[in-house]
């Protein structure tokens, strides 16, 4: 059998589905689009989310550790404070000589005494301290515990606070204890090994909005002061200064705990406060970047997007191979549906199909309809075989696709009768063609042995009608083609001729 | 195919989009010091000294300091010499500074850091190599050194605050009037600046009335004195407002020229250092003008000192030494103490 010809210029495109296919695929990367974009927003508020959780946890787990340090370290001084008004001591500076020598064992900065006239036992550097830090008006605060702000000591060089209990002496009068520690306790405190090196840890005093800082990414800067106003509030972008107002106002109003997350340039930052029990007006504050909280799943996102890409990829290329072997199929199968199988021309449903649409566009088409005859078809049959009959109407469609194919629409109505629908209304240039035709069909020949065929001469009837001019649709035209043929045959065949309108016809009957 | 490859292109292209990040590279700019130069005459045998100040040129505060320096070099017989940066903020050439002198075979050092946390580590090095380490002005964030002679500048800003709310008072506002506070500094990072803000808070936020407001925009100069007129100016613009709080030199006399070109005499300036513009106002009696004074002349006089001892052995009885302030305001200006600190501003 010989191999299905590809007709490029014969297919009939009105018939082809290629577009649906991208269509489709355009439709599928659509909703793969909105698909991903859900998936990342729900992933990034999932983020957002934990990070405020977890911040709000680790916050929760550090203010609880220096809640219960500050209570120990304030219990330890009342114990202390206890023990030594139950010894009741008479002379202060022998008890105060006795327990300052040792101070640097027992963790503290200094240890002293208050007694009732408010004679402070302490060294002169700690004295100017008293003097410089009103630490005298702290100790009065002693119910039974009073703790100072932080400041920074002469002995040490460092932040330190004190700590005053209270006090019986010499039969019952009263005094203070005071016990002076390294800020440094405290930040120890707040270092956690849970906490992240990028997690900022500071004691804030909410009235005056400074800070002090316990840990960070850089541990020069643990103990550094800074003001809330300063490194906080400035450094925030516009957009987020409400919300960081409203959280700081919560602190001012006293509630125990709020968080905030809010913008530094392009990182984003999730913020807790919470409430130091023992040290009033201060609070812990926590600050976590989000990058830092947030790695593990931002890596989980990134692996689910490559996979999701990957995935994707893979569909578009097992689409793309599956519509080519469909289109492949479809093609065989057009062909076998849209074909003549012996002359590779359209048969007749394609041909009216295509012709059909062709015609029927809005913008009316330009076309030329010939109906032609091979002559005395059925004699070469006779003469020659049936092998010869089909060589003779394969060479003959040949000859009609080499002559018309580019512009027309190609096909084997039936045994010996083909229809061709030039894409042209011009009857000069078609009548070119058509004598070019009767040239071409002069040198089909049933076989290829001369003294065989002898003087055999293929010739062939054509009748042509125009479109839109002798009539606009497939039905019409061909009835006008028909009637040219009609007279062509019954002028002795072998010629062409043009439909003519009704008189004219029967003028050229007569 | 050519639709089959542009659209597979458009999907690799949008999904590499999402991957994308911007990499930033932080630049650190160059700047060249000055090699140590002496700052007495040098003799052979004697101790090496090396001053490392802030800004070792066309700063009145910082030649206090040296002179301080090259007083207690004279007095106490070593060699001093000195070096110092161009920029407060040039914490890096600090470093470089210290390896220098370090190399150079200093006795001792006496420095003015730039950066008390990014220094730690440099301070810590030079320590650890036996080097006794005086700082000066400004505290380094380690334990890393002998003795510290600076304004205590959380002290210095609650005196600002105190002065503050005494001259408001003076100037006959009531505590039940709304009145606003405006505030500039000259670096965010200074941890000096940032320790007198937060004294200055400290003590406002306890004495001053609740109707008193601190404007929360706190402005910020970085170092350049036509900016801080400027942030001076937006600052007075505010309705309400009847005091200015300068943190450091630039910021008061911003506030000091501004107050001066509007002749604001109902303001009440409160600012740091002897500048013309301050002493200006101060003296000019129409206005209400208070300035905060270090013992800067003290601090390298006795750095001086403190280093040779410590040469030979000595420890230090402290590791911080409070320098101390005086206010000065148009009240206090004619008496003694004042008159004395004058004298090195």
């Amino acid at each position: 059998m010989k191999a299905m010809p590809i007709h490029n210029i014969n297919s009939p495109d009105e018939i082809s589905g290629s577009f649906s296919f991208f269509r489709m695929l355009v439709i599928y990367l659509v909703i793969c689009g909105i698909g991903v974009s859900m998936l990342l927003t729900s992933f990034n508020l999932l983020i957002r989310s934990h990070d405020k959780k977890l911040t709000g946890d680790i916050c929760s787990l550090v203010t609880e550790k220096m809640n219960n340090s500050i209570r120990y370290m304030t219990s330890s001084a009342e114990n202390m404070s206890a023990a030594l008004s139950a010894q009741d001591h008479y002379d202060l500076q022998a008890l105060y000589d006795t327990l300052s020598r040792d101070t640097g064992s027992r963790g503290y900065v200094s240890i002293g005494f208050i007694d009732q006239d408010d004679n402070i036992y302490a060294t002169p550097s700690e004295l100017s301290e008293f003097d410089k830090w009103g630490l005298l008006d702290t100790a009065k605060l002693a119910d039974p515990v009073s703790i100072s702000a932080p400041y920074r000591s002469g002995a040490t060089g460092q932040p330190v606070f004190t700590m005053f209990a209270n006090f019986t002496y010499g039969g019952g009068k009263k005094g203070y204890l005071f016990l002076t520690n390294p800020l440094k306790e405290i930040q120890n405190m707040a270092y956690t090994e849970s906490v992240t090196e990028d997690t900022e840890i500071w004691l804030m005093e909410a009235a005056s909005d400074n800070i002090i800082q316990c840990a960070g990414s850089n541990s020069y800067s643990i103990g550094s002061w800074n003001n809330a106003l300063l490194s906080m509030r400035m450094q925030i972008n516009y957009d987020y200064q409400d919300e960081y107002i409203e959280w700081k106002n919560k602190m001012d109003e006293g509630h125990r705990t709020a968080n905030t997350a809010y913008k530094i340039g392009s990182e984003t930052y999730t913020q807790v406060f919470s409430r130091i029990n023992y040290m009033h007006g201060w609070y812990v504050v926590v600050r976590i970047p989000s990058s830092s909280l947030s790695a593990a799943m931002q890596q989980f996102r990134t692996s689910v997007l490559i996979f999701l890409g990957i995935l994707l990829i893979a569909t578009i290329i097992m689409f793309l191979l599956s519509h080519k072997r469909e289109t492949e199929e479809k093609r065989v199968l057009q062909n076998l549906s849209i074909y003549d199988p012996l002359t590779s021309v359209m048969n007749r449903r394609a041909f009216d199909f295509t012709a059909e649409k062709y015609l029927g566009r809005i913008l009316k088409n330009e076309a030329s309809l010939l109906f032609i005859d091979v002559d005395y078809f059925k004699q070469v049959n006779d003469r020659f075989g049936h092998d010869a009959g089909d060589r003779i109407l394969t060479e003959f469609s040949a000859a009609l696709t080499e002559l018309f194919g580019e512009d027309s629409y190609i096909s084997r109505y039936g045994g010996d009768e083909f229809v061709v629908l030039v894409r042209s209304a011009d009857k000069k240039k078609v009548s070119k063609q058509l004598d070019i035709l009767q040239a071409m069909a002069k040198e089909v020949k049933p076989c290829d042995d001369p003294e065989e065929y002898g003087d055999f001469v293929l010739t062939f009837s054509c009748g042509a009608a125009v479109s839109p001019k002798d009539a606009e649709d497939l039905k019409s035209l061909e009835a006008c083609a028909d009637d040219a043929l009609y007279i062509v045959k019954k002028n002795g065949r072998n010629g062409y001729r043009w439909y003519e309108k009704a008189a004219d016809v029967s003028t050229a009957k007569k | 195919m050519k639709r089959i490859t542009a659209l597979l292109i458009s999907v690799i292209l949008c999904l590499s989009l999402s991957g994308c990040a911007e990499s930033t590279a932080g630049e650190q700019e160059t700047k060249s010091v000055p090699d140590f130069a002496p700052l007495t005459g040098i003799v052979e045998g004697r101790k090496n000294i090396y001053l490392i100040v802030k800004i070792v040129e066309g700063s009145s505060y910082w030649q206090i300091i040296m002179d301080g320096a090259k007083d207690g070099g004279i007095d106490f017989d070593c060699n001093v010499y000195y070096s110092g940066t161009y920029l407060e903020t040039d914490w890096e050439s600090h470093e470089k500074l210290l390896d220098a002198a370090a190399a150079a075979g200093a006795d001792a050092i006496l420095l003015a850091p730039n950066d008390s946390v990014n220094l730690s580590g440099k301070i810590d090095e030079i320590h650890k190599k036996g080097i006794p380490v005086v700082l000066i002005d400004t505290i380094a964030n380690t334990d890393s050194y002998d003795i510290c002679y600076m304004t205590d500048n959380l002290m210095a800003g609650q005196k600002a605050a105190e002065e503050m709310i005494s001259q408001l008072t003076k100037n006959g506002i009531a505590e039940s009037e709304s009145i606003q506070i405006g505030i500039q500094v000259g670096a965010t990072s200074s941890q000096t600046i940032i320790e007198r803000l937060s004294g200055f808070f400290q003590y406002w936020s306890k004495y001053a009335p609740d109707s008193w407001e601190v404007i929360p925009d706190i402005k910020c100069n970085e170092g350049s004195i036509d900016k801080a007129v400027e942030c001076a100016e937006e600052l007075l613009a505010y309705p309400d407002i009847k005091g200015v709080f300068g943190t450091n030199n630039g910021s008061t006399v911003g506030f000091a020229r501004a107050v001066r070109d509007r002749e604001l005499k109902d303001i009440a300036v409160v600012g740091f250092d002897y500048s013309e513009e301050i002493a200006g106002l101060i003296d000019d009696g129409g206005y209400i003008a208070s300035t905060i004074l270090q013992n800067q002349y003290y601090m390298g006089y006795t750095g001086v000192e403190s280093a040779l001892a410590l040469t030979e052995g000595q420890k230090m009885p402290v590791k911080f030494a409070d320098t101390g302030v005086v206010v000065v305001n148009k009240d206090n200006i004619d008496q003694s103490e004042v008159q004395e600190a004058l004298l090195h501003n």
